[in-house]
């Protein structure tokens, strides 16, 4: 649906796209991962035709009026209301559609009761779901999002992310976020990008099998720090970091190195053991160690 | 909802066009009555002078529409700058900018409903104005000549025009809305100014604020036949350069 090539946007001698290869296939919800100025909203910016790139190739498979775009904070006429802006939308990019197609998305976006309100009483989560169903109603084939849920409150983020969630196989989504745990609860394939670079492109589990180091946890019942010396010995252990609480992190050389030898390990320092387990693996732990960030245990 | 409708309930619902209607039409009112009446009101006003007499020529039928043109165009350009500002300067917040911009196909679908909307009601308030103010002239002060008062109308539209065309092409230029009703007035106060050289000023479009005042007071037509065909060659100009604003901007 979306590939780029060397992709690349200069803002006078700061770089904020570097030589960035994207492709984003059809059907997908496309995860655009990284910090605060990593890039993500220029990158956004270019696809949408908001801004133009430096150097490099943009293929895009979709028509200029089957694109919408959301930015991060919509605003709209605050004389308008709810429904005059998503009727406004449609008549832009779907003026044939079928009548009802309004009150359908905001009924979606719970927007309903409030359609015939204006805009200018909305609180700000209500501005993000009016801003998606304005981008819905016209049945776009590719939907970017730029930061769509970072600015709700708990509740308004789970609705927003919900939304997300339910344009899989109706459109593609291409949504960018700096909430890590957003990324990966709602898409199949993400993109790392930081200082303008693309660190790593494809599956989620990709990612987090991949990158991460192998790592277990385990649960003790008492003081951690003398089994934790007693593991950092073994050959297979490569740092074991203790907890107050009793938890205690062990990066090892691989997991099946762990499997085989942990049990026996954690007997002969006569450690209570209360549970242990490999590592769950975060997408924001993955980043980190892609980044060059420091996890914290 | 079409973006001509969106323009039309922008007027509506910000009560510019009560704001509009109110300064034309509010200075058709008073301007053939300052006329009749100045000497009584300074009268009222300044009471005894110490012994100074002014004395004022009896008023005639163009004192009238002097009047209202006088005022019309200073606080009426103003204002017409600043709701025409309101309404070009779509990208001054950004977030309005891009749910306009990535939706139709040509920057034309969006400059075209605010300038036209924009355009027709500067120009009702104003030819309201010019009837309030020619009706109450010709009760107060005797009728006036048709031909002038009609030509002298259109000139003072086509003067709008030009107005609402600086600011359109100012507007994809400058950052806010604010930038853009400073700039647009500069630029408007700046060519009288540069026009006091006469083999300038005489082709100005800023000239045909005044013409009408200036048809109905004995003034040629002639006159204004150079800064009414410059005025018809910049409006386009001015409008090609709001497009290529437009399209170069990036949001």
């Amino acid at each position: 649906m979306i590939t780029t090539r060397s992709l690349t946007k200069r803002y006078g001698g700061t770089i904020a796209l570097d030589d960035v290869d994207l492709n984003v296939s059809p059907g997908s919800i496309y995860g655009l991962a990284g910090p605060n100025g990593a890039g993500k909203t220029t990158l956004l910016g270019i696809l949408a035709g908001l801004r133009r790139e430096t150097s490099g190739e943009l293929h895009i498979d979709a028509r200029a009026g089957e694109i919408a775009v959301l930015p991060d904070t919509p605003r709209f006429d605050p004389w308008l209301t709810g429904r005059e802006v998503v009727a406004l939308a449609r008549s832009l990019v779907d003026p044939n559609g079928p009548s009802g197609r309004v009150d359908e998305v905001l009924v979606e976006t719970g927007l309903a009761d409030a359609g015939s309100r204006r805009v200018g009483g909305y609180s700000r989560g209500m501005l993000q779901r009016l801003g998606i169903a304005a981008t819905l109603v016209g049945r776009p084939r590719l939907v970017l999002l730029d930061e769509p849920a970072s600015a709700l409150d708990p509740g308004g983020r789970r609705e927003v992310l919900d939304l997300i969630a339910r344009l899989r196989g109706t459109a593609t989504v291409l949504f960018s976020s700096h909430i890590l745990a957003d990324v990966q609860e709602v898409c199949d394939t993400v993109g790392t990008l930081d200082k303008g670079r693309l660190l790593f492109e494809g599956p989620l589990r990709d990612l987090l099998v991949g990158s991460a180091v192998p790592r277990y946890v385990v649960h003790l019942r008492g003081n951690a720090d003398t089994v934790a010396a007693r593991l950092t010995q073994a050959s297979w252990v490569s740092s074991a970091e203790a907890r107050s609480d009793g938890v205690l992190f062990l990066e090892v050389t691989s997991l099946a190195d762990a499997e085989e030898r942990l049990a026996e390990a954690l007997a002969a320092a006569k450690a209570v053991v209360v549970s242990y387990g490999p590592e769950e693996v975060s997408l924001e732990r993955a980043f980190l160690e892609l980044t060059g960030g420091r996890p914290k245990p | 909802m079409s973006l001509l409708r969106l323009e039309f309930l922008r007027l509506k619902r910000t009560s510019r066009w009560l704001i509009l209607g109110g300064v034309f039409v509010g200075f058709g009112l008073m301007g053939p009555l300052a006329a009749r009446y100045m000497e009584q009101l300074l009268d009222i006003a300044g009471g005894d002078l110490d012994g100074v007499t002014i004395e004022f020529p009896d008023p005639v039928p163009a004192d009238g529409i002097i009047q209202y043109v006088n005022n019309a165009v200073q606080v009426g350009t103003l204002v017409a700058v600043v709701v025409a500002a309101g309404a070009l300067a779509f990208d001054s917040i950004p977030e309005m900018g891009i749910f306009l911009r990535t939706r139709v196909p040509s920057v034309w679908r969006i400059l075209l409903p605010r300038l036209v909307v924009t355009f027709a009601a500067v120009s009702v308030a104003f030819i309201l104005g010019v009837g309030a103010a020619w009706y109450e002239t010709t009760v107060l002060l005797g009728a006036l000549d048709s031909g002038a008062m009609l030509l002298g109308t259109l000139l003072g539209v086509l003067f709008l025009a030009f107005v609402v065309a600086v600011v359109a092409a100012v507007a994809q230029w400058a950052r806010t809305m604010l930038a853009t009703v400073m700039v647009s007035l500069i630029v408007l106060v700046t060519l009288p100014i540069v026009g006091i050289a006469d083999i300038v000023g005489r082709w100005l479009p800023t000239r045909l604020g005044a013409a009408l005042a200036d048809l109905v007071d004995e003034g040629a037509a002639g006159d204004y036949l150079g800064p009414a065909a410059v005025a018809l060659v910049a409006i386009p100009v001015l409008l090609g350069l709001a497009a290529r604003g437009v399209r170069r901007r990036e949001t």
